[in-house]
């Protein structure tokens, strides 16, 4: 028997609609009996299987539009799938309290917003503050607005708030190249307490430096398909080569 | 298949409905603090910071005041215009801006929706508190204004509270629906605007609609309209204008039927919000 099984997809297929047409106005409607919109359907995810194993780190590589970011967000359940199967032993956590912070606001209240985001409560954010902000290593910058943060700092920001409880199954979305060596040390050694508490992380980047770093196995894919999945040197090897190529 | 393998479940169902309020009222926080945060960021970096948040409504009314109290006089048949007209300006903006802020609840979140897990209607529940939060002032402003304009408290204002609740309620409703429609229809916010003139006018914000419309069957038709319901009673309480049985009952319906609506609505579609 081989290992346990945290994420388990089966046939997986996500489709996005681009609409063509504006929304129908009222006299089309008359005209043509009922609202019809003209649209494109962009296949992103086209039949994904995959299962993610405990104390495994999994890389997912692949070009820009390939369907990494789609994969991802579907692996939470959050995104509606066309049809096929997501189980989990938990609902993983994609790294992706970003979007609920607030520029203008401190790094300290962003904490608490981020914090919120993720189901913690006010009292929770509180007694954890500390440990978040020595996590990140911005003690300095943190009554500083986020606006006067680089980008590496912001990372480090999203990731110490993020994995502020350790998640049984984090997911990544090219979060990690930005920072430092200081921060990259740092989220190493997060990914490695999740993995030695049986958890798993899946790590999207374009970083191949950070696969060889991270992954016991690596996922290729292609065109919303799985084009390869294995040992990382092997996989690489080939998406290297497939690119160099082309 | 081994026993481990049998602790998976699938993680595209919807939580049910029951447990889905249990969860939203635990991280009921969310819904409170974090519009508490965008309040104080809203006005960084101008010159009188927070104070806009009275100096804006002030503004507000004073050009209503200007124009209908001053320029053209449309007080025909109110004794305290000043005030018919602050009540009237301070809770029509209200819950316009609640359901305008509502209808990009979703689509501003988007990255928080494809993200983490967490009732949906957590993000119309913070607009409605914000707005409302961002409205207190206003109102003392408003109650200021109605004592300087020579109204004494009376018995009446007692059921001040209880319009402003119902009011409260009936936002909340339509923060639900116009968020589930304004997730699918961005177009939704360039119709908004608009709808809202007409219901400006359709409110008696700025004129009396007991002295305009003398046909009894067309101001019982007044009484359909929400927003002119939470005015009338709001000016008998504080202004001592008349309202009827009609607008009542009125208000009383919206405030019960539209939040129960909304969430049948929003929560329908949970799932797909986002997509």
């Amino acid at each position: 028997m081989g290992p346990a099984v945290t994420v388990r997809v089966r046939d997986a297929h996500v489709y996005y609609r681009v609409y063509e047409d504006p929304v129908p106005g009222l006299k089309q409607i008359f005209a043509q009996g009922r609202a019809r919109r003209r649209y494109r359907t962009i296949r992103a995810l086209r039949g994904v299987s995959l299962d993610l194993h405990e104390s495994e780190t999994l890389g997912l590589i692949g070009a820009n539009g390939a369907g990494k970011t789609t994969l991802l967000s579907a692996m939470t359940g959050l995104l509606p799938l066309e049809s096929g199967t997501i189980l989990g032993r938990c609902r993983p956590s994609l790294l992706g309290v970003s979007s609920a912070l607030r520029p203008a606001l401190s790094g300290r209240r962003n904490i608490l917003i981020g914090g919120l985001a993720l189901g913690f409560t006010k009292a929770e954010i509180s007694s954890r503050a500390d440990e978040i902000i020595d996590f990140s290593g911005l003690r300095d910058a943190i009554d500083r607005p986020m606006r006067t943060y680089s980008s590496g700092m912001r990372a480090r920001l999203h990731f110490a708030i993020a994995t502020a409880r350790i998640p049984d199954i984090l997911l990544i979305d090219e979060a990690l190249a930005v920072g430092d060596e200081d921060f990259r040390r740092r989220s190493a050694q997060r990914i490695d307490e999740i993995r030695s508490a049986a958890g798993s992380v899946v790590l999207g980047t374009h970083v191949m430096d950070e696969i060889e770093r991270h992954c016991d196995r690596v996922a290729w894919l292609d065109d919303g398909v799985l084009k390869a999945v294995g040992e990382p040197g092997e996989v690489v090897a080939a998406y290297l080569a497939s690119t160099a190529s082309r | 298949m081994s026993d481990r393998d049998q602790q998976l479940h699938d993680l595209t169902r919807p939580p049910s409905s029951a447990s889905y309020l249990q969860e939203a009222w635990n991280r009921r926080e969310f819904a409170i603090l974090v519009p508490a945060q965008d309040l104080r960021a809203q006005n960084m970096g101008t010159v009188l910071g927070q104070l806009w948040h009275i100096a804006n409504p002030a503004l507000l009314v004073g050009v209503y005041f200007l124009i209908f109290g001053v320029v053209i006089d449309t007080s025909r048949g109110v004794e305290n215009f000043l005030g018919f007209l602050i009540v009237g300006v301070v809770l029509f903006h209200l819950t316009q801006r609640v359901v305008q802020d509502a209808a990009v609840c979703i689509s501003r979140n988007l990255g928080l929706i494809r993200s983490v897990q967490f009732p949906r209607i957590l993000l119309p529940a913070a607009t409605l508190n914000g707005q409302t939060a961002a409205f207190v002032p206003a109102l003392v402003l408003a109650m200021v204004a109605v004592v300087a304009t020579g109204e004494r408290p009376s018995m009446r204002w007692l059921a001040l509270p209880a319009v402003l609740a119902a009011q409260f309620l009936f936002n909340f409703g339509a923060a639900l629906l116009v968020a589930r429609i304004g997730a699918s229809l961005s177009d939704l916010q360039q119709l908004l605007p608009h709808l809202f003139r007409l219901l400006f006018y359709a409110s008696g914000v700025i004129f009396s609609v007991e002295a305009f419309v003398t046909s009894p069957g067309w101001r019982r038709a007044f009484a359909l309209n929400p927003i002119y319901d939470v005015i009338t009673c709001a000016r008998w309480c504080l202004v001592g204008e008349p309202a009827d049985g009609w607008v009542v009952a009125g208000l009383l319906a919206w405030c019960i039927a539209l939040p129960l609506i909304g969430f049948v609505v929003f929560h329908r579609s949970e799932q797909r919000l986002g997509a």
